[in-house]
């Protein structure tokens, strides 16, 4: 149980968002470049198999769930983390190119690179 | 064009943004705020040589285990110790590009009770969480005792 719950027993996930499973808004930074963005999620816990990225509509969706089972036998005794999974959504405007985009995961942080599209690349303006 | 460089203060784990979407929920918000009491207390229990951050504490019959999320940290930078009962958890992380050359310097202790073989704690670090082993002593372990009545 999460220290704040444990604070206010009735934010327990038992209140009329139980239904709706519990998700976290990672860590993350974005970094423009002339070509396109370079993005880093935090994703701790997370591995290949547990990752999801989508891009739809405008808008580029990471589903991630961190592995927790715990083995059996093993207790918590003290809790300050949470094992909720990670969502991120990023509305880019149909700007990127979703075919060219780069993924890797390594130690807990997601590193995307993301392409864009012609008309969205600066263009050096002659003067005549 | 709706991307927006967005650098987070370090050693934050879930910071929700409204500029980015503006979809936070409550769990979200429940989040933040089980990060700012919980780092509140923690910083109340002792000194820091870094950024602190949160740790779970979970034990079975054999071991107490400590486990924390430090994703992206320098393999080679990571520390653990044991000493007097107090396992040290040391780290550093890279700064962002544009922020120089520099370090974020993460660190936190936590007391564990007696009875830890400290010789044979061990530690892994595997996708970002690193997951420290204190195998108990003998006598520390719980035991059954079979008790006649007559």
């Amino acid at each position: 149980m999460s220290f704040f719950n444990s604070l206010i027993p009735s934010l327990n996930g038992e209140c009329a968002v139980a239904e709706t499973p519990a998700t976290r808004r990672p860590r993350y930074e974005i970094t423009e470049t002339p070509e396109g963005y370079d993005v880093e999620v935090s994703l701790p816990g997370v591995s290949k198999e547990g990752l999801e990225i989508t891009d739809e509509a405008g808008e580029l969706r990471i589903n991630a769930k961190p592995a927790r089972e715990l083995p059996e036998g093993r207790v918590l005794v003290h809790g300050e983390t949470s094992d909720a999974a990670f969502v991120l959504l990023l509305d880019h405007d149909n700007t990127i190119v979703p075919e060219s985009t780069q993924a890797d995961l390594r130690d807990g942080v997601l590193h995307l690179k993301l392409s864009k599209v012609e008309s969205a690349k600066p263009r050096k303006i002659a003067v005549n | 064009m709706q991307f927006i460089k967005f650098t987070q203060p370090s050693g934050r784990f879930a910071v929700p943004s409204a500029q980015f979407g503006g979809r936070l929920g409550v769990a979200s918000l429940e989040n933040e705020l089980d990060w700012l009491f919980g780092t509140a207390l923690t910083r109340l229990a002792g000194p820091s040589r870094g950024v602190q951050f949160p740790v779970d504490h979970y034990e079975d019959k054999e071991n107490t285990y400590v486990r924390a999320e430090l994703p992206g940290v320098d393999r080679e930078s990571i520390n653990v110790e044991f000493v007097d009962g107090t396992l040290t958890i040391q780290a550093s992380r890279k700064a962002k590009p544009g922020e120089g050359e520099s370090t974020v310097s993460l660190s936190r202790q936590v007391g564990i009770s007696d009875g830890i073989e400290a010789d044979k704690v061990s530690a892994a670090y595997v996708n970002g969480v690193i997951t420290v082993t204190l195998p108990r002593k003998e006598e520390a372990k719980p035991r059954k005792i079979n008790v006649s009545v007559n």
